[in-house]
């Protein structure tokens, strides 16, 4: 049995705008040399409006904008030493740009233990506006000892 | 099934992770601080499970236009220690239609040299009209 279930807990980030060097210097710390993370023109021949965020850049939205680390090892009550990521998923609506002002509302959608493990499941909406820009499912595991 | 360019990354090493842990906002210290690390049990620190996914999602944006990306799902397998050089692998797996928009599906790993998976992934791109 889960001590605390906390599904349907939520976070939220009010709004998060995406700049060009956060893009780069990420891009960069992955060592992508994807020239339209760097390059305005290049990004704009690829037929992108602005530079375009890599693929597994929501993480930033997500950590700098607040439902970071600490954030959620207090909230879920986990032990720090003890959490594993098990897996992500993100499903892209629409392009995201530099400039864009993207706000977020992460739920837990399920929390679940099974073998002295604890599975929790956070799914976050990505907005712009009002428009769905990008779903993400996380999966972190916790051990118990 | 098609298999798809394997991309090779340089070897891991501490700054790395310290600069991918500020670049993500992930500051937690089983990822940088060594001493923490082995509290955890862990012997060294351990690359971010995001970091690694970040390498694949690197990969699909040099095997497709970065604008196709559909969908992107991992599962983290095993532990990345500084050290390790890792390489990305893909295929395209079969062609599917969703909402009306002719999909590539395909899966891909992330191994280290001695062939160990690191990540297993699944994903979904926009199959551009030329492409076979």
């Amino acid at each position: 049995m889960i001590q605390l279930d906390r599904t349907g807990l939520t976070f939220s980030i009010e709004s998060f705008t995406i700049e060009r060097s956060k893009i780069k210097e990420f891009a960069l710390a992955i060592g992508d040399d994807n020239p339209i993370y760097y390059d305005f023109e290049t990004a704009k021949r690829d037929g992108f409006s602005d530079i375009p965020i890599p693929p597994t850049f929501p993480t930033v939205i997500e950590m700098w904008g607040g439902i970071d680390f600490e954030t959620i090892i207090r909230e879920l009550d986990l032990n720090p030493l003890m959490v594993l990521h098990g897996e992500q998923e993100y499903e892209y609506f629409s392009d995201i740009y530099a400039g864009d002002t993207i706000s977020c509302l992460a739920k837990v959608i399920s929390h679940v233990e099974k073998k002295r493990m604890d599975f929790i499941t956070i799914e976050s909406v990505y907005k712009r506006d009002e428009e769905v820009v990008l779903i993400s499912r996380s999966n972190i595991i916790e051990r118990k000892g | 099934m098609h298999s798809l360019e394997t991309v090779h990354k340089p070897i891991i090493t501490h700054t790395q992770l310290v600069k991918y842990a500020g670049a993500s906002g992930d500051f937690n210290p089983i990822h940088t601080v060594v001493p923490i690390a082995e509290k955890a049990g862990l012997g060294d620190v351990i690359a971010h499970g995001m970091l690694i996914m970040g390498m694949a999602g690197e990969a699909l944006s040099k095997w497709f236009p970065r604008k196709n990306l559909r969908k992107f799902k991992v599962r983290f397998s095993s532990m990345t220690r500084p050290g390790e050089c890792l390489s990305i692998e893909g295929s395209i797996v079969n062609e599917i239609e969703v909402d009306g928009e002719l999909r590539l599906a395909g899966k891909l790993f992330v191994k280290n040299t001695e062939g160990e998976t690191k990540l297993k992934g699944e994903f979904q791109v926009k199959k551009e009209s030329e492409e076979v």
